[in-house]
């Protein structure tokens, strides 16, 4: 579904990705983990072009992304996107955080947007908060519902940044829950992530990278249990 | 924002509208009481040049004067109503130009480029010059050595000082815009004299005991005459009414009406602040509420819109659009405000021709100077606003449109709504700087009823209370919206 082919990406003198090659098939799963400053968000970000790559081609469903500047905005409706601070839109109602993209970008009626964003609240449990501002909403819920405002436009890919750096601990949980029932949905997300049991646990791939550069690309049990790289090996040891 | 919001701002809006447009009905032209004939002649006067003509500001709008009572005289002598069209001095020759009015009196004196546009009957008043003082030992001309003698710019008296200072020495000229200007400098002492016309100095002769006069010597009259469309049948009409009033003393009865000096009260004693003699002229000020409100409003508006557009300029990736809204800040924020209004004003008819009226000249010079400020405020309440909005609503595939309307502009909104209000709060009050190119607003009518009155302090304090009032009110707004907005925080 996702191709990407010698990417590069530098910030001034800085290169973050140093040629990273890989794809990920419809209905997959992975996990892209490693140190911070390794280019994983970075990475991320690339796929639906909120970061414009140095080098390298992007191609979705055989689309090159990268080619066609003016219309990514065809790409990025079908890749949703979560964010690590979640990045509601604060001055909208949870049920207008959920229809606004719908309405306005895929011209769906109001009527039928908000029938699918009371599905989709149901589904990451917070059928009752489609009134309440995003300001009174504690963060596990926020990102449930950036989740759900994202699943509204029926993407076919989800990218997942960091979605649990930043919650307190006991409201990891309830969002892992909900990109795991998503995963079983048989959705297609990358998901960066610290959570190594999570991506031990739902991934069907595991990406290392590092400095840049991706170090290895393994299923997560074999990952895990025997990382065949020395700097997996100690990125393992200071994690788990 | 929410939809109750905007439906309640456009309601305010609304309402003012409403209000202004109401009153702008009003205005404009005035009819004499009686349709007394089928006929009707149409007047333009510019009154602000009392006792020829002026508003007499304790009874409402209407124009009194010696010009009027001459027109109507004549009006009903050859058998027409009279209405009265109140417009600036410089606007009477175009209007008659383009047939908007059938004659002009407006103590108009016939002079060579004047004649090349319009008619002009014989002379029906001849003004002369006076010395006014309220130094008693200042009897002649030569009594003024060594003092110091005020006049009105570009007028004809400032040539007739001219010749007292050629003739008796050490005269010091001093020049100021408006002949009760040259009144208050006597008042405070500053002039020891001014020189003014005689139907013009009356007035002040007979509201002020302390002030005397006399005529200066050879000096030159300047006649008024009626001016009358190019060609217009009426001339010969009017020259032999004015004739007549001539010789039967009609026109004598009414110059007397006007210019002679009335019997002073003597030995009255004047407290130092009494409203009561204000309070009459009072509802006439509270009337520029509906002009100062009209004008902020417009004026916000344009500034509004017109910054908002700018500052999308600002963080556009265009260089030239970057480049252009920057320039335009700087242009407007580097430059005095009265400057900027005095080139549109003055300017615009000079470069272009087209004689722009006060409202618009004032409207655009606010709207434009406000823009500039706006577009900063805006500027910075886009960019204080969270990255991360800008990136969500990209990720959703939003165009750069409706990101900018409905996300990103609302969050700014709210955060720069006190920086906002302020911008329109100063302006409310800089409005007051309309005054100086005739709007009649709050400030210039509290300025007329001053030079009406002879007392400055009461009609400042009214106006003074008013524009806080104002202000105030813009306030409580501000903190209304500013609550509204802070909803699901």
């Amino acid at each position: 579904m996702i191709k990407i082919e010698n990417l590069h990406k530098t910030f001034g003198k800085n290169e973050v990705l140093k040629g990273i090659s890989t794809q990920i098939g419809q209905g997959e799963v992975v996990a892209i983990i490693g140190p911070s400053g390794s280019g994983k968000s970075t990475f991320l970000r690339c796929i639906n072009m909120l970061e414009e790559p140095t080098d390298g081609k992007i191609l979705f469903k055989d689309q090159e992304v990268t080619a066609q500047a003016s219309k990514i905005q065809q790409v990025r409706k079908k890749i949703g996107m979560v964010f690590q601070h979640f990045h509601l839109f604060p001055h909208m109602t949870v049920m207008d955080n959920l229809t606004y993209a719908p309405v306005t970008v895929n011209k769906v009626s109001k009527r039928e947007a908000e029938a699918g964003a009371r599905e989709l609240l149901k589904r990451v449990g917070l059928a009752d908060k489609e009134a309440e501002y995003p300001g009174r909403l504690s963060g596990g819920q926020k990102q449930r519902v950036a989740i759900a405002r994202a699943l509204a436009m029926s993407p076919e890919v989800m990218l997942f940044d960091e979605p649990t750096s930043a919650l307190d601990p006991e409201m990891v949980k309830e969002v892992l829950d909900v990109m795991k029932s998503l995963a079983q949905s048989g959705m297609t997300m990358a998901i960066v992530t610290h959570e190594m049991g999570f991506a031990k646990e739902v991934a069907d791939r595991v990406l290392f990278l590092d400095d840049g550069v991706l170090v290895e690309d393994a299923v997560p049990a074999e990952f895990f249990a025997q990382p065949k790289t020395e700097r997996a090996k100690s990125f393992l040891e200071k994690v788990l | 924002m929410q939809k109750r919001t905007y439906v309640l701002l456009s309601l305010a809006f609304l309402l003012v509208f409403s209000a202004v447009g109401a009153v702008l009905h009003m205005g404009g032209h005035q009819a004499m009481a009686k349709e007394k004939h089928k006929k009707t002649l149409v007047m333009g006067t510019s009154a602000d040049y009392a006792p020829y003509e002026y508003i007499d500001t304790t009874k409402g709008n209407k124009i009194i004067g010696f010009d009027v009572d001459v027109a109507k005289h004549i009006a009903d002598k050859l058998g027409y109503n009279l209405v009265i069209k109140d417009m600036d001095f410089n606007g009477l020759v175009p209007a008659l130009d383009s047939k908007r009015v059938d004659f002009v009196m407006a103590g108009m004196t016939p002079n060579a480029e004047r004649k090349k546009k319009v008619d002009f009957s014989s002379t029906y008043y001849q003004a002369k010059q006076l010395v006014v003082t309220d130094d008693p030992k200042i009897k002649t001309i030569e009594d003024l050595k060594g003092k110091t003698i005020g006049v009105q710019l570009g007028s004809i008296q400032e040539k007739e000082a001219k010749k007292i200072a050629d003739k008796v020495d050490k005269v010091h000229i001093e020049k100021r815009n408006k002949v009760p200007d040259l009144v208050q400098e006597i008042m405070s002492k500053r002039f020891d004299g001014a020189v003014i016309e005689d139907g013009v100095a009356i007035e002040y002769l007979n509201k002020n005991s302390d002030l005397r006069a006399f005529e200066i010597p050879d000096s030159a009259t300047a006649g008024s005459a009626v001016a009358l469309q190019k060609g217009s049948g009426l001339t010969a009409d009017f020259n032999q009414q004015i004739a007549m009033m001539k010789k039967n003393g009609e026109l004598d009865k009414i110059a007397d009406k006007w210019f002679e000096p009335k019997s002073k009260k003597k030995a009255e004693k004047k407290s130092i602040v009494d409203f009561s003699t204000i309070m009459p002229s009072v509802p006439y000020i509270l009337k520029g509420i509906l002009t100062t409100l009209k004008f902020v409003v417009v004026s916000i508006l344009l500034g509004f819109v017109l910054g908002t557009v700018l500052s999308l300029f600002k963080i556009s990736k265009v260089r030239v659009l970057r480049w252009g809204a920057d320039a335009y800040t700087s242009i407007f924020r580097g430059t005095p405000l009265i400057l900027q209004l005095l080139i549109i004003y003055n300017a615009t008819p000079q470069l272009t021709g087209y004689k722009i009226e006060p409202f618009l000249a004032g409207v655009l010079t606010f709207g434009l100077n406000s823009a500039a400020y706006v577009s900063e405020i805006i500027r910075a309440g886009i960019n204080g606003v969270d990255k991360g909005q800008r990136e969500a609503s990209m990720a959703l595939g939003v165009s750069y449109g409706s990101m900018m309307r409905q996300i990103i502009l609302p969050q700014a909104l709210k955060n720069i709504l006190p920086a906002l209000m302020n911008e329109f709060i100063t302006l409310t009050k800089e409005s007051a700087i309309i005054a100086v190119i005739g709007t009649t607003d709050i400030m210039r009518r509290a300025q007329i009823v001053g030079a009406d009155t002879y007392r400055y302090f009461e009609p400042l304090i009214t106006a003074g209370i008013i524009y806080y009032v104002m202000v105030m009110a813009l306030t409580v707004l501000g903190r209304m919206l500013e609550r509204r907005m802070s909803r699901g925080d």
